[in-house]
């Protein structure tokens, strides 16, 4: 019996565990940062803890592909595996002690992002590897699928994990969880796979300088936007020297990457509008996915004062539009085009955006026949953004030849994970200076400090509503500025075939 | 969060610089010693079980003291799993508190009085120099290193009635183990670690406790106007 199918599901399931734990603290986030020393005041100082995975997973994903040319798929793969347990560990005992603070889970997150990001470009070769000619597409598109599966999926596993393990660590559980889950996949592969054809050596390696650059360059970038002081400004002191520094070496590295891609993807493509559009709209589009995963449960959490478990709930509307608008996407796409079917998908999304823009702090008692008009908007935004995934990935394929399909997903999927990047550092530095503008200085002069931390409450309550609601307005505006960019780059008839 | 406070005083003030092994020498040399602090920071971490103030669970909290009156003491609490913190400060005879995002508040009368006075529990007579060569079943643990610097290691206990003596509102179900670790220098107690039913509906509870700063610089700035 063929093994393909085993390694190809054991890489799989190693990505999606990896993918799931990108957007997992969303939910958890308050008790994490609560639990290393973060208090409400300075919740600011709890972005880099989705950011620091986000930073990892983007530094990883152009670089370990190669690398394992060379070395072999499984045997880097499993590494990447290792990073990711150990990222784990590290991530699931913080707060435990002194030493093992912000810096301690940051570093935790960092490491899962590198090691998860590097399987990203490793599940894809070795798809591409195991299969030829037409059902090397359908293996490329399952491993696609299960990385934005396993993303979209996280903030909701995390919460019912963490809900079913109260007894057990309560959120460190879900990060326990992932050594076993990484051992199984690790040592399934190492055994299916010790009979594997190597292939023909080559002379790739890990290019450091590369991923020096781009990880300086990211991290510059999110130091630049992080708001350390949110009272009084947006972004950070130093935001026009390390800003521009930022933009100085991204710019270095994608200069290198563009002569380095050169035998990989040939001139044309990069030069291609349509290939230039789909990133640029994946960046725009990512950027507005991630105001939906981040801030929709925090809403619940904050807003409409929901336990971890029912925000995740909230959410897990628009999670279930993702994948049914991904199915019409392919289909309405087949008929249609991929342009037009992206357009309307990003139609979809700006304008349930802009339905959230007017929620209020009882929109869950707001109900549309039996459903909450919450849910609907939700789902309908998740709609949205399934219809515009699998036209812009298609969109891109049909510009690669076979060879190039798996680093032209990676390509799609890198774009998108940098617009979560770029977005939440942006999103989170905005938010945080308008809810200091909005809520002022109150003075409270209730009789009791209950009475006085309960007033508090709902004033916290209404100016996070308020800052959330020009947050929905930002991602209708980006969706809109995806719906021009794919109106202008991508090709307007039905594409097909390859270059 | 008073009570927990209050029993993690209770371990500052012990023990000395005697033979090893004589505990109860240990335990009165450091009673002495914390008398005559001037001047104190100490941060607590409840480390096992649940303690609430007003309805919110304690997480931890740091303090700085400056006999004879003044303190500033921020509280980590947690509603639901969110935390903030509380601080009050009390200087010159009056006592101010500072939720997130508002300014500081000046609280008086009762409200004012049950906010713990930090300062109080180190007086010389009445707090807790007075109360921990008290300690009962005291023993000697151990010569040891800690933070670069000689410590002996002592463990007592104390009865509820010991520590309601110390703060009226106190309640522990059972006694309170202390385990303190005094200084062979100069007998101060730079660590100690609380267990008791002390917690929540008399539930078993400990906190870590980490003394500093013995008569040095702190900052306590009154916030009046």
């Amino acid at each position: 019996m063929s093994r393909r199918p085993l390694l190809l599901g054991l890489a799989g399931a190693g990505l999606f565990v990896a993918a799931l734990d990108a957007y997992v603290v969303v939910t958890l986030l308050p008790a994490m940062s609560g639990d290393v020393g973060i208090t409400i005041e300075n919740f600011e100082q709890a972005t880099p803890i989705v950011t620091g995975f986000l930073a990892g997973y983007v530094v990883a994903m152009p670089l370990l592909g190669a690398y394992s040319d060379a070395r072999g798929r499984i045997p880097v793969y499993v590494v990447c595996l290792a990073a990711f347990a150990l990222g784990s560990v590290v991530t699931a005992t913080s707060g435990l002690w002194s030493f093992a603070q912000l810096p301690w889970l940051v570093a935790g997150r960092f490491l899962q992002g590198l090691g998860g990001g590097g399987l990203v470009p490793l599940s894809l070769a070795l798809a591409a590897d195991l299969y030829r000619d037409r059902s090397r597409a359908v293996a490329l598109g399952s491993v696609a699928g299960l990385q934005e599966a396993g993303s979209v999926l996280g903030p909701i596993y995390g919460a019912t994990v963490t809900a079913a393990a109260a007894g057990l660590g309560g959120w460190r559980f879900v990060f326990w969880l992932n050594i076993p889950l990484s051992l199984l996949c690790g040592a399934g592969l190492l055994a299916a796979g010790r009979r594997q054809d190597a292939g023909a050596p080559t002379t790739s390696a890990i290019d450091w300088l590369s991923a020096l650059l781009l990880g300086l360059g990211l991290g510059a970038l999110v130091f630049a936007l992080y708001p350390d002081d949110p009272e009084h400004r947006a972004v950070n002191a130093l935001f026009v020297p390390i800003g521009a520094f930022a933009v100085v070496l991204l710019g270095a590295y994608t200069w290198r990457q563009v002569r380095r891609l050169e035998p990989l993807i040939p001139r044309v493509l990069l030069r291609s509008p349509a290939f230039l559009g789909a990133t640029a709209a994946n960046v725009l589009i990512g950027a507005a996915l991630i105001v939906t995963l981040v801030d929709v449960p925090i809403v619940g959490r904050l807003v409409f004062n929901l336990e971890a478990l029912d925000s995740g709930l909230l959410l897990t509307q628009f999670l279930i539009g993702v994948p049914v608008g991904a199915v019409a996407g392919g289909l309405i796409a087949s008929r249609i085009g991929n342009r037009i079917t992206a357009i309307a998908g990003m139609a979809v999304s700006a304008a349930a955006f802009l339905q959230m823009s007017s929620w209020t702090a009882n929109e869950l008692d707001l109900h549309a026949g039996p459903l909450r008009q919450a849910d609907l908007g939700l789902a309908v935004c998740g709609l949205g953004f399934g219809l515009v995934i699998a036209p812009l990935t298609a969109g891109v394929l049909a510009l690669t030849c076979g060879q190039s399909h798996g680093l032209a997903t990676g390509l799609v999927v890198l774009a998108r994970t940098m617009g979560m990047l770029v977005g939440l550092s942006t999103l989170t530095a905005f938010g945080l200076y308008r809810f200091h503008q909005i809520l002022g200085t109150p003075v409270l002069n209730d009789t009791d400090l209950r009475e006085r931390v309960k007033h508090l409450e709902r004033l916290v309550a209404a100016a996070f509503l308020q800052e959330y609601r020009e947050i929905f307005i930002i991602a209708a505006a980006l969706c809109a500025a995806a719906l021009l960019v794919i109106a202008l780059s991508l090709r307007p008839a039905r594409t097909s075939g390859g270059t | 969060m008073t009570r927990i406070l209050a029993l993690a005083m209770l371990a500052l003030v012990a023990c000395g610089n005697p033979p090893p092994g004589d505990a109860g020498k240990i335990l009165r040399d450091g009673a002495t010693a914390m008398a005559g602090v001037r001047t104190v920071s100490a941060t607590l971490k409840l480390t096992k079980g649940v303690v609430s103030i007003k309805g919110f669970t304690l997480v931890s909290a740091r303090t700085a003291v400056r006999m004879p009156t003044d303190s500033d003491t921020v509280y980590t609490v947690k509603q639901q799993d969110v935390s903030f913190a509380l601080e009050i400060v009390i200087a010159g005879g009056h006592v101010y508190e500072h939720i997130p995002f508002t300014p500081f508040r000046e609280v008086t009368g009762a409200e004012a009085k049950a906010f713990p006075d930090m300062a109080k529990l180190f007086d010389a007579t009445t707090g807790l120099p007075a109360i921990i060569p008290a300690g009962t079943a005291t023993k000697y643990v151990a010569s040891e290193q800690l933070d670069g610097k000689q410590v002996d290691h002592v463990s007592t206990q104390y009865t509820p009635e010991q520590v309601r003596g110390l703060l009226a509102y106190l309640s522990s179900s059972g006694p309170v183990t202390a385990n303190l670790w005094v200084r062979s220098s100069d007998q101060f107690i730079p660590k100690a670690v609380l267990a008791g039913a002390f917690g929540d509906g008399g539930k078993d509870a400990a906190v870590e406790v980490d003394i500093t700063n013995f008569n040095g610089t702190v900052s306590i700035t009154s916030p009046a106007p």
